[in-house]
């Protein structure tokens, strides 16, 4: 990590047995160290400004548009391609073949030619094809319903209802966003190095913040009538994700490790923070008031979520009595806060990190630098089967001691499925494919190396010419000497697995908000919601946005 | 028609996977046939390592890169590597995320301390018939989906005009 020198005075990092759990990385909150709040802090600091430069679209708004902005030295176009959907054919599920927006972030200025190219391709997502200079593909469907109410209420010169505008958030929601070389657009290594975009996803916050420009501007063209800026403003972009991103943070240990890392490093520095000056207890206060009207306005159909959305916002109003004036006049009064939230919910204490860090960026915004992994996973080799062992004993001891034979604890396994090639969930003792299963089973592989290991010390490469099945573990264990934040310490193959607990934490990263689930395996959130507008870059308020709230 | 390196590299362990091969050592054949596909290596060797699962490059190299590191004093290591006629062995060590360089007289050096050069790794020719072989081979690894998992899977409905 950077920030070795000088670095502020920090309180002992919270310890991974309690970071790491499944249950508490799906209560985790965006923060000021999420993607799209670095993104538009740079933006913000560029004074970038986007410029609209072609708009071919019918009256209803079908068409084409290319909106271009300038960041780090580099010029990045979204190409929007808009189409005139069938409602039948309208999904979010995978499983879709239109939609009713596809877009590219392009590596430049497109000329004809290529917007040509890519109006061929980009509708057809997976099944077309894409060059270097392609950095990002995504698509998204309208929430029909409040497009064409704001449309319909331009068009009749008023602005939209406010409580359906309260209520979505969006106008369109993407369906994915694809990047590092999918269907051939450019690897990630092609342009990480290049400022602006050197951390983790950029370029797809990038993407996701234009296209939320083009939802704006599209409706205004089909309304033909002006949106005032607070409910432009708070439209963000709907997103579904499912099942398809919960692998990645296990696939890519050592990022986890890193956002996991600068997180917790992040509300270590502001817990060392012994006194806090007039401005910051009043900025504390007004982001608990916040947090409060945000959770006031953060409803959800599922009964279930509902209810736990309603028991936080019970909590959280004992929670921020410890934030009032004269509680945060007392010495280490940031610490007492957290300590009294580490009695309550894991729902709370997430909270509570998420606030406290965001008034703090002079102490926490230099650690974003820190959150992508530009060397890939190496750690020195485990010597021997004792190292090996001490090791897992040391930094595993979680996944130990069970019986994954037990259907409890091996009730479902993870696989790619043959109709999208996309990560799925299957129950074990009801259907096909385990034996084909992926391996995100990192605890019990790790338990099964363990019970394998020989009683006499020998080198690991002689053991792992034994039990080449074991070399995984092996790699995840030797791993974990340099990388604690690196492994989700649960089963991920057990039947109360919850993958909605890793979408979330993975979005949580990216900046995302009103977490929807619709099932265990999939949820609906909103992006950019609350924040800047592209005239608003460099009115100051660009990283003014922490948990949106909609009204006076 | 060009491809990405990422989009090469999970072919390949894919590919790997299909052949029979673990995951780590899957992995670390997809990240070694990338270089070796941009070194302009033979591309027979990787088919020559496939074909060979559950023997051959892709479960030796793993372990004889690691017989020299584990001997690592303050995370410096060396020993003797062999390098085959078709280079793949080279693109192993070229495709290690830690600095290593190798000797004329076969001796590899590694430093576990310092992360590899990054290289620019430019896009990949692969013919069709290299692509399809590999590729069926990935597809070992695909489940057909039950409808069960279809209706609990991502997205909403069949139809979602919400």
């Amino acid at each position: 990590m950077k920030d070795i020198f000088d670095a502020p005075p920090q309180v002992p990092l919270r310890p991974t047995s309690t970071v790491m759990r499944l249950s508490r990385m799906g209560s985790m909150f965006p923060t000021r160290l999420s993607f799209l709040r670095s993104l538009m802090r740079r933006l913000a600091s560029e004074r970038a400004e986007v410029i609209r430069r072609d708009w071919q679209m019918c009256a209803e708004g079908f068409g084409h548009a290319v909106f271009s902005v300038d960041l780090g030295g580099y010029t990045y176009s979204l190409v929007a391609i808009s189409t005139d959907l069938p409602p039948e054919m309208r999904t979010d599920r995978v499983i879709a073949t239109a939609w009713d927006s596809a877009y590219v972030l392009f590596d430049g200025i497109p000329d004809a030619d290529e917007i040509t190219r890519i109006k061929a391709n980009a509708p057809l997502q997976e099944a077309g094809r894409f060059g270097p200079r392609d950095l990002i593909l995504s698509r998204a469907n309208k929430s029909v319903r409040l497009f064409a109410h704001v449309a319909e209420a331009l068009r009749a010169g008023r602005q939209p209802d406010r409580e359906m505008i309260a209520e979505v958030g969006y106008l369109m929601r993407t369906t994915a966003v694809y990047g590092n070389g999918k269907f051939g657009i450019a690897d990630r290594a092609s342009f990480d190095t290049r400022a602006g975009l050197e951390g983790p996803f950029a370029a797809e916050m990038l993407t996701v913040w234009l296209i939320r420009h083009f939802t704006h501007a599209l409706v205004e063209h089909v309304g033909q009538g002006t949106l005032d800026r607070e409910t432009k403003r708070h439209l963000g972009i709907g997103n579904s994700t499912g099942l398809g991103m919960a692998p990645f943070l296990v696939n890519h240990p050592v990022l986890l490790n890193n956002w996991m890392l600068v997180r917790e490093t992040a509300l270590s520095r502001v817990l060392a923070v012994e006194t806090l000056s007039e401005a910051q207890k009043a900025r504390i206060g007004v982001l608990a008031a916040r947090a409060t009207r945000h959770l006031a306005q953060w409803n959800v159909p599922d009964p279930a979520h509902q209810a736990r959305i309603e028991t936080l916002r019970i909590d959280w109003a004992e929670s921020v009595q410890g934030l009032s004036a004269d509680k945060l006049g007392v010495p280490n009064a940031l610490k007492s806060a957290m300590h009294v939230a580490e009695n309550m919910s894991q729902d709370v204490q997430e909270l509570m990190l998420s606030l406290l860090i965001e008034p703090f960026g002079d102490l926490v915004d230099g650690l974003t630098e820190c959150m992508a992994d530009p060397y890939g996973a190496f750690a020195p080799p485990l010597s021997d089967t004792v190292a090996l062992k001490a090791q897992i004993e040391a930094e595993f001891d979680w996944a130990l001691g069970v019986d994954y034979d037990a259907s409890q604890h091996c009730g479902q396994f993870w696989y790619v499925s043959e109709a999208k090639m996309e990560p799925r969930l299957g129950l074990r003792f009801s259907e096909e494919g385990a034996g084909l299963e992926s391996p995100l089973d990192i605890a019990r592989r790790v338990a099964r190396a363990h019970s394998d290991l020989p009683e006499v010390s020998e080198p690991v490469s002689a053991f792992l010419a034994r039990h080449p099945d074991h070399a995984l573990a092996a790699e995840r264990v030797a791993l974990s000497q340099r990388y604690p934040y690196a492994e989700i310490r649960d089963n991920l193959i057990a039947e109360s697995c919850l993958p909605i607990d890793m979408l979330r934490c993975k979005l949580s990263f990216f900046g995302a908000s009103k977490f929807d689930p619709k099932s265990d395996r999939w949820t609906r959130i909103t992006l950019c919601q609350g924040a800047p507008l592209a005239d608003e870059l460099s009115e100051g308020r660009a990283d003014d946005w922490w948990l949106p709230v909609f009204g006076p | 028609m060009t491809r990405s390196v990422n989009e090469v590299t999970a072919l390949a362990v894919k590919a790997a996977r299909g052949a029979g091969a673990p995951p780590a050592q899957a992995t670390q054949f997809g990240a070694a046939a990338v270089v070796h596909l941009c070194a302009a290596r033979d591309v027979q060797a990787l088919d020559a390592a496939l074909d060979a699962v559950p023997a051959g490059p892709i479960m030796e190299y793993p372990l004889a890169l690691a017989r020299i590191a584990e001997a690592q004093v303050e995370c410096i290591a060396e020993g003797a590597f062999e390098v085959d006629a078709a280079a793949l062995a080279r693109s192993y060590i070229e495709a290690l995320p830690c600095q290593a360089s190798l000797t004329t007289d076969h001796v590899l050096h590694l430093d576990l301390n310092r992360p590899a050069a990054r290289r620019d790794l430019p896009r990949i020719e692969l013919s069709d018939e290299v692509y399809a072989r590999w590729s069926a081979l990935a597809a070992k690894l695909l489940v057909p989906e039950s409808d069960a998992s279809r209706i609990s899977g991502a997205g909403a409905g069949l139809t979602d005009n919400y």
